[in-house]
């Protein structure tokens, strides 16, 4: 891959060892200037690893990336102050306020034009400008993080889950900031696991499982690539309705609410699933069946269960 | 990581972020400051008073005849003791446990005869006795037995009327007569800011690693020498800000004699440096805040007790005294001593060198295996 100054990250057959075990394995992708890129998997699949690799915090074992057309491994220094960071589980001092933790990093940085107001303002904080960080709550600190990432006014930024742990409202405050700098043209690196922030916030969807990418593109073309499948959903079913689905062969899975879904790969599997049920006598209160979205092409694609992602993204971890 | 250039700009933002993380902890700023002057005044109240102590002293009178009576006010005129009679109807011993006396002075009945014929004689016979009930298990008994004894022997030499043959002249190596406080508060200097300097680079990196705070450091422009720069600077002004209170509590409450000059804050520095790097080496081999602090408690405790910081290494025995002298903390109270007590400038530059030296071991040590990142690169 040679390097091209369309882009701003390139990474090239990227692999990070740890004893043996391979947390990323051979991957290669690149981020356009101005992108909102997303990279989306499990816990464990290797995408903290990746993004610390490539915002200079950790080492490959091998492969190239370049930020910005400069190796990370040689060029941390000139690297540093043109990137801002947004680390997983963002924390920073206790007993400083707001605007003070905003005008030291902005010191860390050498800046002393930066905008403290203007990034208060962004992060819609202008009432907690005095409030110590210990007093802030989840989604507040996080939306902090978010301005501390861009003291520096970085051409990219990188956020690794910047949602996690936060409640629903709080969720969406977030979503907001980012929906703000991607508006501005900032280019965007993103981990998650949620696949609402993926779909909502990034161009192009990376899904990573076990340290590989499965499937990349952007969210329609992942759905549009990889949904070659129907999704049916049974509701208000009774009992035996989960075994005589199971006994056809298929692997259904209860969702949330207690729905049964199952994937289903041809049409004529519809009309079978509908006979088979009204043949056995057990009851329904109706049938729908619709294309898959992005989180169930997830699913399929990190070899989950169809129920098991539901299960997550609805909880608030 | 690389050892890159320093910033002073960055150096400074830490330092303000320390102080006001600092000020704003009100139970830090409680161990920081106030709790060496507690030290200080507890124990410079208890041992201010030892210096022109006043014992007290419980006699029995069996005799209960003039001489006696006199024997008495010549023990009370001596101004070393608070008497206290005790009844002659009651058991001394069993009056003692009761009482929680550790000694009493028994006259016996013929005192008085025994006296009369001793002084008729005049011959070097068998003394008149008086009896000491003591308990030798209680503290400073046998010290308030010493000076009962130099009492008695003053009464001894006034009665037979002739000058003492042999005195004793006590010359001082020292300009001026010093008191226990002012061997006590260098002492408390050099411990109060070893244990803040050792506890403060242990508790704040460990802490602010386990949180992440370091990792988003580690993606900001800031530098491995920069960090530890900032931490070394914010403990020394820590450091001089609480031996400063702590000086002026001293010439305050106590009026210490104690000299001010530049080995003062050159000690500070070097105790600063030297527990700071310990601290830098224990964070990074412990890894974990606890163990860390575990391990800090672990070295701390035997140098605050060993290295002459509450009382003279002197008064330990000869292989507690050699361990004495391989603690660091050891040479700080010394030079501090030499430079604040006897003034003498070639012991303190000697302690100075010996510090120095394990300062910058320690200290180069510990900068070369601290890292801001996840990893060590």
């Amino acid at each position: 891959m040679t390097q091209n100054p369309e882009y701003a990250i390139e990474v090239t057959n990227l692999t990070r060892r740890y004893k043996g075990f391979a947390a990323v394995d051979d991957i290669s992708f690149t981020v356009r200037k101005g992108e909102v890129f997303a990279l989306l998997g499990p816990n464990g699949a290797g995408k903290t690893t990746t993004v610390e690799i490539i915002n200079t915090i950790r080492k490959p074992t091998s492969g190239k990336v370049t930020l910005l057309g400069m190796d990370v491994t040689q060029k941390k220094y000139k690297i540093i102050p043109r990137i801002g960071v947004l680390p997983q589980g963002f924390s920073t001092f206790d007993r400083i306020t707001v605007k003070e933790t905003l005008q030291y990093y902005s010191r860390l940085f050498c800046n002393p034009n930066t905008d403290i107001n203007g990034l208060i303002a962004l992060v819609n904080l202008q009432d907690k400008v005095k409030v110590q960080y210990r007093n802030l709550s989840g989604g507040l600190k996080q939306r902090l993080g978010i301005a501390v990432a861009l003291v520096n006014d970085p051409e990219v930024v990188f956020l690794d889950e910047p949602t996690t742990g936060l409640d629903p409202r709080a969720r969406r405050e977030v979503w907001k900031v980012l929906l703000g700098l991607k508006k501005k043209g900032k280019t965007l690196f993103l981990t998650t696991h949620y696949m609402e922030e993926a779909e909502l916030l990034a161009d192009t969807v990376a899904i990573v499982a076990k340290g590989k990418i499965t499937a990349m593109g952007s969210p329609g073309e992942l759905i549009e690539n990889n949904a070659n499948y129907l999704v049916a959903m049974l509701k208000s079913v009774d009992e035996n309705v989960f075994e005589i689905v199971r006994n056809m062969g298929l692997a259904p899975a209860y969702d949330s609410q207690g729905h049964i879904k199952v994937r289903l790969t041809h049409t004529e599997d519809v009309r079978r699933l509908l006979n088979t049920v009204k043949d056995s006598g057990a009851s329904f209160a109706g049938l729908d069946v619709r294309k898959p979205n992005l989180e169930e092409v997830f699913l399929k694609l990190t070899d989950e269960p169809l129920a098991q992602g539901f299960v997550r993204i609805k909880g608030a971890e | 990581m690389k050892l890159h250039i320093l910033h002073a700009n960055i150096i400074y933002a830490n330092i303000i972020v320390s102080i006001k993380s600092f000020y704003r902890e009100k139970t830090v700023v409680f161990f920081r400051l106030a709790f060496p002057v507690i030290l200080i005044l507890v124990f410079g109240t208890i041992f201010m008073e030892r210096d022109n102590e006043i014992f007290d002293l419980s006699i029995q009178d069996l005799d209960r005849t003039p001489s006696s009576e006199q024997l008495v006010e010549a023990i009370r005129l001596s101004k070393r003791f608070t008497i206290t009679k005790v009844s002659p109807a009651v058991d001394a011993k069993t009056y003692a446990k009761t009482h929680k006396r550790n000694l009493i002075v028994i006259i016996p009945k013929d005192f008085e005869m025994s006296m009369m014929q001793k002084m008729e004689s005049d011959t070097f016979g068998t003394p008149v006795s008086l009896n000491q009930l003591y308990d030798p298990s209680a503290f400073g008994v046998t010290t308030k037995l010493g000076v009962l004894d130099m009492v008695l022997a003053g009464i001894n030499q006034e009665m037979s009327g002739k000058p003492p043959l042999i005195v004793s002249e006590p010359i001082s190596i020292l300009k001026k007569k010093y008191r226990f406080i002012e061997f006590f508060v260098p002492g408390i200097i050099a411990m109060a800011v070893m244990t803040a300097s050792l506890f403060g680079a242990v508790n704040v990196n460990a802490e602010l690693r386990q949180k992440g705070v370091i990792r988003k450091l580690f993606t900001t422009p800031i530098t491995r020498i920069d960090w530890i720069l900032s931490n070394v600077l914010y403990q020394f002004i820590l450091a001089v800000l609480s031996t400063a209170v702590m000086l002026l509590v001293s010439y305050v409450v106590f009026s210490v004699s104690l000299e001010i000059n530049a080995w003062l804050v050159v000690f500070i520095a070097l105790d600063v440096f030297s527990f700071v790097g310990l601290g830098m080496i224990l964070t990074r081999v412990a890894k974990e805040a606890e163990s860390a602090s575990a391990a800090a408690d672990a070295l701390m405790f035997p140098m605050m007790f060993l290295s002459g910081t509450f009382f003279p290494v002197e008064m330990m025995p000869e292989f507690l005294q050699k361990f004495a002298r391989v603690l660091p903390l050891y040479y700080v109270n010394e030079g501090l001593r030499a430079a604040m007590v006897s003034v003498d400038h070639a012991a303190a530059l000697k302690c100075a060198l010996t510090i120095g030296a394990f300062a910058a071991v320690v200290f180069v040590l510990g900068s070369m295996i601290t890292t801001l990142g996840g990893e060590s690169t």
